[in-house]
Parts: structure tokens; C-alpha cells; sequence
């Protein structure tokens, strides 16, 4: 019996030294020390061995086993101090499995980018409703009676609301300023807020015409503002955006519901203002109206254009998004077409 | 609006080597966009003009010649030619190699080669006028004609440009831009404002000085509408050609050379921006009086439109009726004919709104209108007229006018304004002397009188027809011609107090990335029209939506009281290219109903709500996985956007779900919204072909943001709990809300949770009844339970779910 536990037992050692990973090692476990192990069985065939040289046998027996045991486990430890728990060629260039796959509208992107911008600067954000009267889309405006804007080609007035006085007639809204009025009115000066939202024109629609479109504006009204405290304003939105130092410049405009107005240019991202295509050579784009709100539309807000002043500028989201990821026809935002949406995480 | 450097030049000394580049941009920063500008020289590189030698026909073409021109470098040239009237010695615009043309006028611009024509080497081209952009300019009478120049005497070689002196710059002007600056719109317009940006010396009209002896008189019936008409009737003129300096000014801002009686009118309208019109004098019968159409009277305009009149319309009428659209189009009767004789030369000052009115009211805008339409100052006449008769005496040297009237009613009263000058330094940020916002404001045609801290403004003619009324309007003129880029930006004072708060708007974000992020569902924005087929098939019933008076299109005319029918429909159409997406939206929708007035009592607003809705469309997934996973997507929402939760209940089947699959949503005792599976025959009306829709839609303005995190903390179990999986059986419609509701956890109890594991109809399960698997988590706050305590707990719950339901344990 002791030939065969020696024998079993420097099998058993040389098979372990060999081991080149662990199901071998499972493998001499199973066969020398497990249930049916060869040194088990011995064991278990004690009981039949001679009395005198039991205690012997049963102490080489158990010393045989626990080397076995030990051997293993030394050899496990070098195994994993120095391989790979799986075989070479297991392939790491296979791609990844995708989590969770959805996103958000490159416009609600854009729009929150702008926000946490705002916020970060003390700006509120608002939201008003879509449809609106007449007097808030273009009376409190200053917008005179006979603006071309206020006839259908230009606005969606709703059905059986299309006639009357301008506080009866009912539209989508052609773009936020009114609903900053309703802002003011029912707030305390100063007023430091943006307010993002959909807006509708009824026009033909091309790459670069739509009917429902994405303004952001922003509004700062106190006591002693200088219209050129704007540009700081819009300097560091657009850095935000863009994440360089932009460079911008205000030029005479004209909206009736600013006085004095501004159209504000920003280097042309493309081309950093050499000129190219995209900038058609100028090396500045327009990207927003801006202003001092008129008189009459502070007056329409309830506030004393002689005490308060502010700034206001109106960003084309639509516009912006598309510069950043250069999209060329802004239809493709309402499309609901999952092939372009998802390619904005 | 185009235009001519040169011709601005007639009026503001502009110097020769002025920086035009330097000018456009101080022109945009300033004043108004300058979009383009073109050096009109450059479309006529390489073409000179050329003389015939010879004309040979061509060996191989019997429409084509052999021409040996001259163009002045010493060496006659071949050139292959087309044209059917060419003669020896005739001057022509020759397209040497690297010239750019348009064959026949039409299509792509080609560049000239050297080349070979029917086999006969062609040194450049001959060309006819619409060839090189000069069709407008010298109109051909016939196919193939050559543009004959021997009327220019000029030698061989000479630069097309310079032969035709071509050699200007055209600057194109943004429209939009002028809209509130009426006294731009022509080219005197623009060199007063230059003259006033660089300080340069402007030409001034004089006076005309009319003597006529007649009784010709012009009577103005409604002043308000007509402050100022000036009527001049004159004798000896005639339909010819105008100078060709004239020409060719009208012709390169965009218009068209007519003939001299209607080329001085244009010419004096690009110059001066007052339109300016000519009758034939000898069709005006008794005078001409300026009054309202009456109702459904007739006029038959210059360009063949017949218009049944209103009486908003104002016209030139003599004693029989209308002959003209006041400020907008001549009628047909009046206009200039080839033997037009004596004509009557109209300088007239028209209301604004009221030509608007008209021009829009016929859809009949002309060059007239659109420049009245934008409040032109009646005392711009006095200019009009003295460029028109210096022209009209200039082209007929026997001209004598036989009548002159000039009734001006409705003097222009100009703009007075006053200032305060604390409060424009305060404005501008910064602070200017006196004498510099002075000098701003006068070198502008302003009169200036400082008292103290007022200044008052008085705005020239010119600017008093409404562009200037208030004082930030006068602070907008110092502030400009300062340069807006000029002003250092200083940053905002305002310091606010408290931080902002705003749990809806953060809640709406919150859900909205919560469903991006969390549950992989992608945003869409869809229109806030829906079409007509997606109505009736989601929705089924339009009583309550508002609707559009002009839709995008007939089918397009329901605005959305859901957002259904276009989630719907945007799945349809993903179809073709997904088997497996969600999507979400979140935007407005609107009934017809519930008027309110939350800011004017005067205005009444419908139900405006925000609802966001999601759908989620597979074709493999089962009805079961599809259901728990979007529902899953809505129980824990509030979790993670902090919200009070949501409860499902069964009670009013939306119209657009399955039978079976759907549930009403709540929170606390209010409905906020549906989910459910799309009936197959939504689907089916909707063209979705495989997929099978699972969808919710909630209105966010109903959810109660939570004031801050309330997650209580709980303290760690002390003694470990148990995970005890039981099976059961159930009848097949027994719930799971009933399973849970008779577990009934109790604070305190052994079983501290009964969580759905899974559930199994089929093989090995008797018709008619389901197996339920519970997971069971038993523990105990006081000791670490053995093993009969736990199977204790457990029988209890198995057993009261035996005696309350039915249920048997499942044979395991």
C-alpha cells in the first residue's frame, strides 16, 4: 500500500507541475482527493489493512492528501499570478455590447447646454404656451398695425379664432417675445431669464426653411443697464457653446420691439473668420437679434421705460445645432427619423 | 437693393481710391447690411471690342463665317462666327480665351477656349448681347444677332468694360435691413448717410423754378391719404431712346431701359426714392384729381390686370374715371405710347399703409409701391422734381411746360424730441461732451439745442416719417455713429437674491433624461399639426381639437390634443428601417376647451397642457415583456426624477388600446394619463406592419415634483434575511395586485417584502390556472430566525393565500 500511495502521489505531483491551467488542477483534485479519488478509495480500504501498520498507513494516507491538497493550491496561486484566466485566443477586438440605447433631441441638447450656461449666471428659465393672441404676438410688440408678419402667409391663426379684435385672435406664437411680456407682467423687476420654445411661421419649407422651428431668449431687465452689457452676455453663451473664446460683433438691426437693435454676428467657426463657403466669404455669421427692449413693450409689460431698461437676444437653436454638428437642411429635426437622431448622444 | 458706386458718387465726393471693402463694413456696422459687393468690370474680363477685317465663309458650314477680327494687339485674329449681321468695319464685343459667357444666354457659364469650329481654328467668339449679361441693355431683334457697338467710337482692343464704361462697383443691400429707414431707398439716400459717416461734402438739389401760365390744375380729395401732389404738364417731348449713361445705370441696379419718358421717371426713383410717374397728357381729360375709388369701379392696369376697385383703393382719376393705382401702377389708358406728345409728369407723396394696402390687395407690387409702402417725407418731391425736369430739359431742349400745380395739404411736421443727457450717458455706459453727441446728431441733418440736462432733438425731413419718434431712437443714432463696436462691454450689475428654484422645469428635464438615459429611449419632435389619418385612427374623435385656419395642407389641419397619433405615425414611418425602438416626445398639447385669462381679462387662451408620451415598438418581443418593460419604465420615473409615485388602475379604456392591455395612470387621486398596447386596428389604419406598439402618454403639468429628496434612511438589518421563493397555483385571472394586497406587509412583521418573481400558464399547469412565483424576504429586527421560523412565515403567507384565493401550493 505505501508503493501505491508513493506512486499515486508523485503522479499526482508531476501532473500538477505540468498544469497549465486550472481544469487540470480540477482534474488531479477529482482523481486523487475527491469522492472517488484514488487516495479516497485507499482510505476507505483501510479498514482491510493489517492493524500494526494501520496507523502508518492512515498517517501517510492523510500526509499524501494534504500535500496533494496543498500542491494544488500552490500551483493554483502561480497559475493565476501569472496566465490568463481564459485561453489566448480569446478575442478583446470583438466591439463592446451598447448600453442602453437612447438619446436626447439634438435641439434639447442644445437647449439644455444653454441652460445649465444661463443658470449658471442666475438666470431663470421660463416656459409659456404656444398659442397666444394676437395682442401678445404683435401689439404689446410694437409692431405696427399693417406689419406684413400679422397677415396669415406669415402666421398660423386657429379656426373660428381668426377674425375679431387682437385680444380674440387666436395663433400659434411666431416667436417668444411675447410670452417675456407675460413673463414681466406677472413678475417683480429686475428680471433675469431665458425662455426656450417652439415657434411657427406658415411658409414653404427647404433645407433651410421650416414651419416649426426653436428660439431661445434671453432677457435681463433692471435700472441701470448699458445695451453693450449685452455682448458680454452673448460672449460667454457662445464660448459656452463652442467651448472657445468666440469672437462677436453688434451691427445697427432693426425688430419693432427693440430700440436700439443689434444684429450679432460671431466669427465664423469654420474658417476662424478668413472666409469661406460657410460664412460665404464674410468671416462672420449672424446667429441673433438682439436689443433693448422698445419702450412700448416695457410699457406693455407694466414697467417705466424712464427707470428700467434690459437686453434681450433671441438665439435661432435650429441654426445653432446646425453649425455644431453641420446638419444641412433643418427639416430632418422634425422628422422623427430615428437614422438622424440617433446619431447625437 | 442694388447699387451703383458711381452713380452714389454723382451726390457724395467720395474719393477715388475710397476702401470699398472699409466702406461695406462701415456701412453694415452702421447703417445697414451690405451683402455683397460686386466689381461689375469683372463679368466682362477678357472682351474687348473688336473690329471686322474680313468675312470669309467657312469651308464646312453653311451658316457659319470666317471672321478676321482686330483686337487692337497688332495681330488680326480668326474667329468663327454665327451671326447673320455681321458687316465688314463693324465694331463687336469680342470673348478672347479665359471669358466667361453663356451660350445663347441660357445654361451653365462657360469659359472661352481656342478651339476648332467644323474644323476651322476659332480664336475666340463673337458675341451677341445675351451672351455676356447685356441682353437688357441691348435688346436683340432678332435670332443670332450680333451685338453691333460701331455706335461706339472707340479703337480696336479697347476693354469691353471700358468701351461701355462699365467700370463700377455694385453693392447689394439686405432689404430687411433698410425696412425702417425710408430715406435709404435710392441712391441720394445712401451718399447722405456716407457723407455723414466719413464727413464728406453732399450735393444739394436746388429748388426747381416753374413758371406756367394755365389753368392746369390737380386737386387732392383726401389729404390724409395723398399729403402731397405735384403735377407738371409738359409739351414737345417724344418716345425715343434715353442716353445710354441712363441706360445703363437702370440697367445695372435691375431694371429695365424702356424709353426716355419712362427711363427718366425709374431713373429719378432710383436716385431720389420718391417714385415718380409720366401720363400721356393728351388721354387726361378735364384735371386730374387724387380721390378714393368708389365701390366696384373699374380700372385696367399698364400690365393688363382689370381690377374691380374698393373704396380703401386711392386713384389718380381725370373727370371720366381712374388712370392710375395711386403710388402703385399706371392704367393702360394713360400710359406712354409711340406718339405720345405732351405728357403730365406726376411727383407725388403717398400714405404708406394704405399703399401697402392696395398693392396687396391685387397682389400687384411694383417698384412704386414698395418704396411708398415704407413712408416716404413729402419734402422729397422738391428733389424728385428738380432731377426730373433737369433731366426732361436736358433730353428735349424744346420742351415747354404748360402747367404746373403743386398742392401740398398735409405738411410734414418733423419729429421733435426731447432728451435727457443723464440719462443717455447712463444708457450708453459711457459718457460723451456735448459737443460730440452735437456733432453726431447735426452731421445726421439733426438740429440740436442743449439746456442744461435737455437736449432737444429735432429730426430732419428726411427721418420724421415715424423712423424717428422717441428718445432711444435718438440715443440709437449717437450710439451708432459712435460704433456699436466702439463701446468697451461692461459687465451686468444686477445681483440677484436667493437661488433659483424650480422643480418643474428641473422635473421635466429630470423625466425627459431619465427616459433617454435610464430606459434607452430616443427623443423626437414632431409638429404640432397632425394628419388626418393618424386622428382618426388614434383618436377617433375630433370634437374638442382646435384646428387651423391656414394649414400646412388640408390633411394637416387638427392641432394635437394628444400626442399619440404622431408618436404613432413616427413609428410607421421608422419602420422601414427598425424592428426594435422607443421614442418619446414631450411638447404641448390643446383642446378647444377651458378658456382662461391669466394675464389680460380681455384675452381668453384654451386648455394649453405638456403631456410627454412614449412608444415603444417592437416586432419580436411579446405583448407580456413589451407591457412590464414600458410600465416598468413609468414606475420607477418618480423614483429617479423625484416626483410623487404613480398608481395604475383599471377604469376608462383608452379609445386607441387593446381590450385587454392597458391601465389608467394616477397620482394620488388624480388620472394623469394611459398606457396601453395599440389595438390591432390602430395599427392596421396606421400602416404599421409588424410591430407590435406599446405606448403611455401623461400630462406633466399633473405631477407633483417632491419639495427635496425623501427617501427616509433605514437603518441596516441587524439579523439576516431570508430570500423564500414560493410557487403557486392560481386561477388563470386572479392578479397580481390581489396576490399582493393579501400578502399584506405588516410593519414589524416576519415578512418584510413579496416580490413578483414570474409567472407560467402552459405544460404542466391545469386549464384554467396560472403559476404564481413569490419571492418572499423574511427576517426579523430582534434575532437571526432558524429555519422553522422562516418556513412558519412562509406557510402563514401560503395559507392565507390558499384560504383568500384559492391558491394550492404547486407540486415541486
Amino acid at each position: 500500500m505505501k508503493d501505491k500511495i508513493e506512486s499515486i502521489l508523485s503522479e499526482a505531483k508531476n501532473m500538477i507541475a505540468e498544469a497549465q491551467d486550472e481544469s487540470i488542477l480540477q482534474k488531479v483534485r477529482s482523481a486523487v482527493v475527491g469522492k472517488q479519488g484514488s487516495l479516497t478509495l485507499l482510505l476507505k480500504e483501510l479498514p482491510n489493512v493489517d492493524v500494526s501498520l494501520r496507523p502508518e498507513m492512515g498517517k501517510l494516507l492523510n500526509v499524501a492528501k494534504n500535500k496533494v491538497t496543498e500542491l494544488i493550491d500552490e500551483k493554483r496561486t502561480e497559475l493565476k499570478l501569472k496566465a490568463s484566466e481564459v485561453s489566448p485566443d480569446f478575442d478583446v477586438s470583438v466591439p463592446g455590447i451598447m448600453p442602453m440605447n437612447g438619446g436626447l433631441h439634438p435641439i434639447t441638447q442644445m437647449c439644455y447646454d444653454l441652460n445649465d450656461a444661463f443658470r449658471s449666471m442666475g438666470f431663470e428659465v421660463y416656459q409659456e404656451d404656444d398659442i397666444t393672441s394676437e395682442m401678445y404676438a404683435f401689439d404689446k410688440l410694437n409692431f405696427p398695425q399693417n406689419h406684413p408678419a400679422r397677415e396669415s402667409m406669415d402666421t398660423y391663426w386657429l379656426a373660428g379664432h381668426d377674425s375679431g379684435s387682437t385680444n380674440e385672435k387666436l395663433c400659434l406664437r411666431p416667436h417668444l417675445t411675447g410670452g417675456s411680456v407675460r413673463y414681466m407682467q406677472t413678475h417683480k423687476p429686475p428680471y433675469r431669464f431665458v425662455y426656450p420654445g417652439r415657434v411657427y411661421r406658415n411658409e414653404t419649407t427647404d433645407a433651410h426653411h421650416e414651419r416649426a422651428f426653436f428660439q431661445y431668449e434671453a432677457l435681463i431687465v433692471d435700472k441701470d443697464i448699458t445695451f453693450t452689457s449685452g455682448k458680454v452676455l452673448i460672449k460667454s453663451i457662445l464660448s459656452k457653446v463652442f467651448g472657445t473664446d468666440v469672437p462677436v460683433r453688434m451691427r445697427s438691426g432693426f425688430f419693432p420691439f427693440v430700440e436700439p437693435g443689434f444684429e450679432i454676428d460671431m466669427q465664423c467657426q469654420v474658417c476662424g473668420g478668413k472666409g469661406c463657403s460657410v460664412c460665404k466669404h464674410v468671416g462672420w455669421i449672424e446667429v441673433m437679434p438682439g436689443g433693448s427692449p422698445h419702450p412700448n413693450v416695457l410699457r406693455a409689460a407694466g414697467l417705466d421705460p424712464d427707470e428700467y431698461t434690459g437686453f434681450y437676444v433671441n438665439i435661432g437653436l435650429d441654426r445653432l445645432v446646425m453649425m455644431r454638428y453641420g446638419v444641412d437642411d433643418v427639416r430632418l429635426f422634425h422628422s422623427a427619423d430615428l437614422r438622424f437622431l440617433t446619431q447625437f448622444r | 437693393m442694388k447699387l451703383s458706386l458711381s452713380w452714389i458718387k454723382d451726390y457724395v465726393s467720395l474719393p477715388d481710391d475710397a476702401d470699398l471693402k472699409k466702406l461695406a463694413y462701415d456701412l453694415t456696422m452702421d447703417t445697414v447690411e451690405v451683402e455683397d459687393v460686386e466689381y461689375l468690370g469683372k463679368r466682362f474680363e477678357n472682351m474687348m471690342v473688336g473690329v471686322i477685317k474680313e468675312i470669309a465663309p467657312h469651308p464646312n458650314a453653311d451658316k457659319l463665317r470666317v471672321c478676321t477680327v482686330d483686337i487692337g494687339d497688332g495681330e488680326d485674329k480668326e474667329i468663327v462666327c454665327g451671326g447673320i449681321n455681321l458687316e465688314k468695319s463693324m465694331r463687336v464685343a469680342v470673348s478672347a480665351p479665359g471669358a466667361v459667357v453663356r451660350w445663347h444666354g441660357e445654361g451653365e457659364p462657360v469659359v472661352i477656349k481656342k478651339s476648332k469650329l467644323r474644323g476651322v481654328e476659332s480664336y475666340g467668339m463673337i458675341c451677341a448681347s445675351d451672351e455676356i449679361g447685356l441682353g437688357d441693355l441691348f435688346p436683340s431683334t432678332q435670332e443670332a444677332e450680333i451685338l453691333d457697338l460701331s455706335a461706339f467710337d472707340v479703337p480696336a482692343g479697347t476693354p469691353l468694360a471700358d468701351a461701355l464704361d462699365l467700370n463700377d462697383v455694385l453693392l447689394e443691400i439686405d432689404n430687411k435691413s433698410m425696412t425702417n429707414r425710408p430715406d435709404l431707398w435710392g441712391h441720394y439716400g445712401i451718399a447722405r448717410e456716407i457723407a455723414a459717416l466719413y464727413k464728406l461734402p453732399l450735393k444739394k438739389f436746388e429748388a426747381a423754378q416753374i413758371q406756367a401760365k394755365s389753368d392746369f390744375k390737380v386737386e387732392i380729395l383726401d389729404s390724409e391719404r395723398c399729403p402731397r401732389y405735384i403735377g407738371v404738364e409738359m409739351n414737345g417731348v417724344e418716345v425715343k431712346p434715353s442716353p445710354f449713361k441712363m441706360q445703363s445705370r437702370i440697367w445695372r441696379v435691375g431694371m429695365r431701359p424702356i424709353n426716355a419718358l419712362v427711363d427718366i421717371t425709374n431713373y429719378v426713383m432710383l436716385a431720389t426714392g420718391n417714385p415718380t410717374h409720366a401720363f400721356d397728357a393728351d388721354v387726361i381729360k378735364d384735371h386730374i384729381r387724387v380721390r378714393r375709388a368708389e365701390k366696384a369701379e373699374k380700372l385696367l392696369l399698364l400690365n393688363g390686370k382689370d381690377l374691380e376697385l374698393n373704396e380703401d383703393d386711392l386713384v389718380i382719376a381725370d373727370g371720366e374715371g381712374p388712370v392710375a393705382l395711386a403710388g402703385v401702377m399706371g392704367g393702360a389708358k394713360d400710359s406712354i405710347l409711340p406718339d405720345t406728345k405732351r405728357v403730365i409728369l406726376e411727383v407725388a407723396n403717398f400714405e404708406s399703409t394704405g399703399i401697402r394696402r392696395t398693392a396687396l390687395r391685387y397682389d400687384n407690387r411694383t417698384e412704386a409701391s414698395s418704396r411708398y409702402e415704407k413712408a416716404v417725407d413729402p419734402e422729397r418731391c422738391d428733389q424728385a422734381l428738380a432731377l426730373s425736369l433737369e433731366y426732361f430739359k436736358e433730353l428735349y431742349p424744346e420742351l415747354e411746360i404748360t402747367g404746373y400745380c403743386d398742392k401740398y395739404e398735409k405738411k410734414l411736421e418733423r419729429a421733435e424730441i426731447d432728451v435727457n443727457l443723464t440719462w443717455l450717458a447712463k444708457r450708453l455706459g459711457k459718457h460723451l461732451t456735448n459737443d460730440d453727441i452735437r456733432a453726431k446728431l447735426e452731421i445726421l441733418g439733426f438740429d440740436v439745442a442743449i439746456d442744461g440736462d435737455n437736449m432737444h432733438v429735432t429730426a430732419p425731413t428726411w427721418r420724421s416719417t415715424g423712423d424717428i419718434s422717441i428718445k432711444d431712437d435718438v440715443m440709437e443714432e449717437v450710439a451708432r455713429m459712435y460704433g456699436y463696436d466702439n463701446f468697451e462691454a461692461t459687465p451686468f450689475t444686477t445681483s440677484f437674491e436667493g437661488a433659483i428654484n424650480q422643480k418643474s422645469i428641473d422635473l421635466v428635464r429630470n423625466i425627459k433624461e431619465y427616459l433617454a438615459i435610464r430606459c434607452g429611449m430616443q427623443e423626437v419632435y414632431t409638429y404640432p399639426w397632425m394628419n388626418d389619418v393618424f386622428v382618426n385612427a388614434v383618436m377617433q374623435d375630433t370634437t374638442g381639437m382646435l384646428k387651423l385656419s391656414t394649414p400646412p395642407a388640408p390633411d394637416l389641419s387638427y392641432l394635437r390634443s394628444s400626442l399619440l397619433p404622431n408618436l404613432v405615425e413616427a413609428v410607421m414611418k421608422n419602420e422601414r428601417y427598425f424592428s426594435e425602438f422607443s421614442i418619446f416626445e414631450e411638447a404641448q398639447v390643446f383642446t378647444d376647451t377651458d378658456y382662461t385669462s391669466p394675464y389680460d381679462e380681455t384675452e381668453s387662451l384654451p386648455r394649453q397642457r405638456r403631456n410627454i408620451a412614449a412608444a415603444v415598438a417592437s416586432a419580436s418581443k411579446n405583448v407580456n415583456d413589451l407591457f412590464r418593460e414600458v410600465k416598468g419604465a413609468l414606475e420607477f420615473m418618480p423614483r429617479f426624477t423625484h416626483m410623487e409615485g404613480f398608481t395604475f388602475r383599471k377604469e376608462t379604456k383608452p379609445v386607441w388600446a387593446d381590450s385587454v392591455v392597458w391601465q389608467n395612470i394616477y397620482t394620488g387621486d388624480v388620472k394623469i394619463g394611459d398606457i396601453g398596447l395599440v389595438s390591432g386596428k390602430v395599427t392596421l389604419e396606421c400602416g404599421i406592419k409588424n410591430l407590435k406598439v406599446l405606448v403611455f402618454e401623461i400630462d406633466s403639468t399633473l405631477l407633483k415634483p417632491l419639495i427635496s429628496r425623501t427617501n427616509k434612511f433605514t437603518h441596516l438589518a441587524e439579523f439576516p434575511e431570508t430570500d423564500y421563493d414560493i410557487s403557486m397555483l392560481f386561477d388563470s385571472s386572479a392578479t397580481w395586485e390581489e396576490i399582493s394586497d393579501v400578502i399584506a406587509i405588516k410593519e414589524g412583521g416576519l415578512v418584510k417584502k413579496a416580490s413578483f418573481v414570474d409567472e407560467y400558464r402552459g405544460k404542466q399547469i391545469p386549464a384554467g390556472k396560472k403559476s404564481v412565483t413569490i419571492r418572499l424576504t423574511i427576517g426579523s429586527s430582534e434575532k437571526t430566525l432558524t429555519s422553522e421560523e422562516i418556513e412558519k412565515a412562509a406557510a402563514s403567507v401560503m395559507k392565507q393565500l390558499g384560504k383568500r384565493m384559492g391558491a394550492e401550493l404547486r407540486a415541486q
